[in-house]
């Protein structure tokens, strides 16, 4: 297939030109603040790979982010729009740091595991409602969804008040947060694994074991989607419904089941930050992975494995910005909007491709039968 | 008993109306955008342009003409909202042209506005004023009273001493539900939004419509970032949209896509809100308050309530050339 070929050429095409338009457009913000884009790029690429401690910050922040590109990609691929992975991990850290600091005497080997797991329960439960409402009902997951992420907020407020999960021993300070996550309960680091392999890390990271599981995660899905029969049979309910159904796959349990995996997949996004840097869960716990996580499903195209480059994209952006920040002084806030330009520009740029694709696969089943001439001349712009 | 009373204090009342606004306008600017058939989730980042660039336009404004604040205190308030109006309609222009023109799907330029919008206000807020979250204080319109209705007896704490634009809000609600109901463009406007194919038969320019009505949305949002920032904040702050834009879509689909209804329930919802920040003598969590409003809007779109009656090409970008 030569012309399969072309349109991959042409899609890794579209990606570059959305950068460089967002860096374009980044250079206009840069020069109108009197700061010189010529330097300033240079200068946030250096400072990104010329450094360890840049290149470990960048893998620690692509963490939560691919888990949340990998979540949102999922149901994307069963044509679902999960909005909700931001309430989903929420909750999902919550639940975790509950279990981890609660269940006591166990063995790492079995608390860890059931700590992560009560995350992924409670992100998956955190998506139930949603989609079952939409499957049952009729309601769009987009809007009940972003309604679940303002409970998911209101629920963690209010499970942080003293009496319930607030810690004690906090009393008297102004610190909003749970006791501390027993030991067993922490996700190893991996700098003794690294050093095994002969990299050694700054001591000071907190670089740790859900990035090796989330690429995993990602790998898998991607081998799901491309080779189990479940994978096949959300490609088909994607690409057609009702054919789908026809061939006997049932829509409804394809996206029932997607949308609690995206949900699980979601619980784990705030365990890198719980179990690996904090140690607890607090009223800072960081926001927003679950928007993010939507950018990067997008710039993936709700490829598995391309969600792993897209976070560590966005993840390189997000410390360029803070060497920018520091080296050049220019805010780091231009970053971010480079960050949504370059977002906004190959969502357009996808769909123009995708439009264009199929007019010339349109154009080309024209052109295949004999009386090819006649057809593709009354086929042009019509129908 | 004393709840009771609590419950229809004038300070209570007052209170939720003020905090009824910023949602009503962003609801009625989500009727328009959503008759025309176009989801717009941007809400919450245009309302985040229209508070940031309401405070920045009036503080600039007071600032250059002090002689003019002087005499007509009222004017830079005024440009303030107008520039707030105008940013909005600059992002509802970005939807528009992302969705509408290159057919994007809407979900995803709306999420991408926002993400846009916030990364913006605190460049620019760092940019105008040296530091990320906040902009200086700032005087907003005076406060009047309302004609009439201030002569009744039980109604003056309501009545007495608002903002001006609590009552212009109101009016617009009833201006849109007319413009909907009854004008050539109103009809139009849902015609594009329930069949825009039959629609374009008969010459309508679905096109054009849907882009009138998300400009009008985006105005709307933008106005109501600017009062949050000119008349509730004297000034802008990171995060003080609180996801109004999200509520307002809610209070939107509460309101069955009409005008009066989303009037119904931004007051509703502007009542919980301002019941939330009373209760910390009671026994209830003031957070079961706050998401009220959100679960209303789960059982609402879950027909639980009644049955949510969405245009039916809402959300569905129209091509002539496909199907």
């Amino acid at each position: 297939m030569r012309s399969s070929a072309r349109f991959a050429l042409l899609q890794a095409a579209a990606l570059g030109l959305a950068i460089l338009f967002g860096a374009l457009a980044g250079s206009v913000i840069l020069l109108a603040i009197d700061q010189n884009p010529l330097y300033v790029y240079p200068l946030m690429v250096r400072f990104n790979l010329a450094r360890i401690d840049s290149i470990v910050a960048i893998f620690y922040r692509a963490t939560p982010l691919l888990l949340a590109g990998l979540a949102t990609a999922l149901a994307f691929r069963a044509n679902l729009f999960n909005i909700g992975v931001e309430g989903q991990y929420y909750v999902g850290a919550v639940a975790a740091a509950f279990v981890g600091f609660t269940v006591a005497g166990l063995p790492r080997l079995v608390h860890l595991p059931l700590t992560i797991l009560a995350g992924v329960l409670a992100g998956m439960l955190w998506a139930l409602l949603p989609i079952v409402l939409k499957l049952r009902r009729g309601a769009h997951e987009v809007i009940t969804t972003i309604m679940m992420n303002a409970i998911a907020g209101a629920l963690v407020l209010y499970l942080l008040e003293p009496g319930l999960l607030r810690d004690p021993a906090q009393a008297g300070t102004p610190r909003v947060r749970t006791p501390d996550i027993l030991p067993s309960a922490l996700m190893p680091l991996l700098h003794s694994a690294l050093r095994a392999i002969g990299l050694e890390i700054p001591s000071s990271s907190r670089l740790n074991w859900f990035l090796p599981l989330g690429i995993a995660l990602c790998v898998f899905f991607y081998w799901v989607l491309r080779r189990w029969r479940f994978g096949f049979e959300v490609r088909a309910v994607a690409h057609n419904p009702s054919a789908a159904e026809a061939a006997g796959i049932s829509t409804q349990r394809v996206q029932f089941y997607t949308f609690l995996l995206s949900g699980g997949v979601a619980g784990l996004v705030g365990l890198s930050d719980t179990l690996a840097f904090f140690g607890y869960f607090d009223i800072d716990f960081p926001k927003g992975y679950g928007f993010l996580g939507i950018s990067i499903a997008l710039l993936a195209k709700n490829n598995p494995l391309g969600v792993v480059a897209a976070a560590l994209f966005i993840a390189f952006l997000d410390r360029g910005a803070q060497g920018v920040q520091v080296f050049a002084g220019a805010p780091r806030e231009v970053i971010t909007i480079l960050q949504g330009l370059i977002i906004l520009a190959i969502v357009v740029g996808y769909e123009l491709l995708t439009r264009y694709i199929r007019a010339q696969r349109k154009r080309e089943a024209q052109v295949a039968p004999p009386l090819a001439p006649a057809l593709a001349a009354t086929g042009e712009g019509g129908e | 008993m004393d709840l009771l009373l609590t419950l229809v204090s004038a300070a209570l009342l007052a209170s939720a109306i003020r905090l009824t606004i910023p949602i009503l306008l962003a609801a009625l600017g989500a009727v328009f955008s959503e008759r025309g058939g176009v989801v717009n989730i941007g809400l919450e980042g245009m309302m985040i342009m229209g508070t940031f660039w309401g405070a920045a336009v009036t503080h600039f404004v007071a600032q250059a003409f002090p002689g003019v604040a002087a005499v007509a205190p009222d004017l830079a308030p005024l440009v303030g909202m107008l520039a707030a109006m105008g940013m909005g309609i600059l992002f509802a222009l970005l939807h528009a042209l992302i969705t509408i023109t290159f057919r994007v799907d809407q979900i995803i330029s709306g999420v991408t506005i926002n993400l846009l919008a916030a990364g913006l206000a605190r460049f620019l807020n760092i940019i105008f004023f040296r530091v990320a979250t906040q902009s200086p204080g700032i005087r907003g319109f005076t406060a009047i009273d309302i004609p009439l209705l201030d002569r009744i007896p039980g109604l003056a704490p309501l009545v007495t001493g608002t903002s001006p634009v609590i009552p212009a809000a109101i009016i617009l609600v009833l201006i849109g539900q007319w413009v909907l109901r009854r004008t050539r463009f109103g009809l139009r406007l849902r015609a594009v939004g329930e069949h825009p194919l039959a629609a374009d038969t008969l010459g309508v320019n679905v096109v054009m419509m849907r882009y009138m009505g998300v400009l009008i949305s985006g105005a709307l949002a933008g106005l109501a970032g600017g009062y949050l920032a000119i008349e509730q904040g004297r000034g802008y702050l990171e995060g003080m949209t609180q996801g109004r834009g999200f509520i307002a879509l809610a209070a939107m689909i509460f309101g069955n896509w009409w005008p009066l209804g989303a009037l119904g329930a931004s007051a509703l919802f502007g009542y919980f809100d301002a019941f939330s920040l009373r209760v910390v003598n009671l026994r209830v969590p003031y957070q079961f308050i706050t998401v009220l409003p959100h679960i209303a809007t789960i059982l609402v779109l879950a027909g639980f309530v009644r049955r949510a009656q969405m245009p039916a090409a809402d959300g569905i970008p129209y091509s002539k050339e496909e199907e």
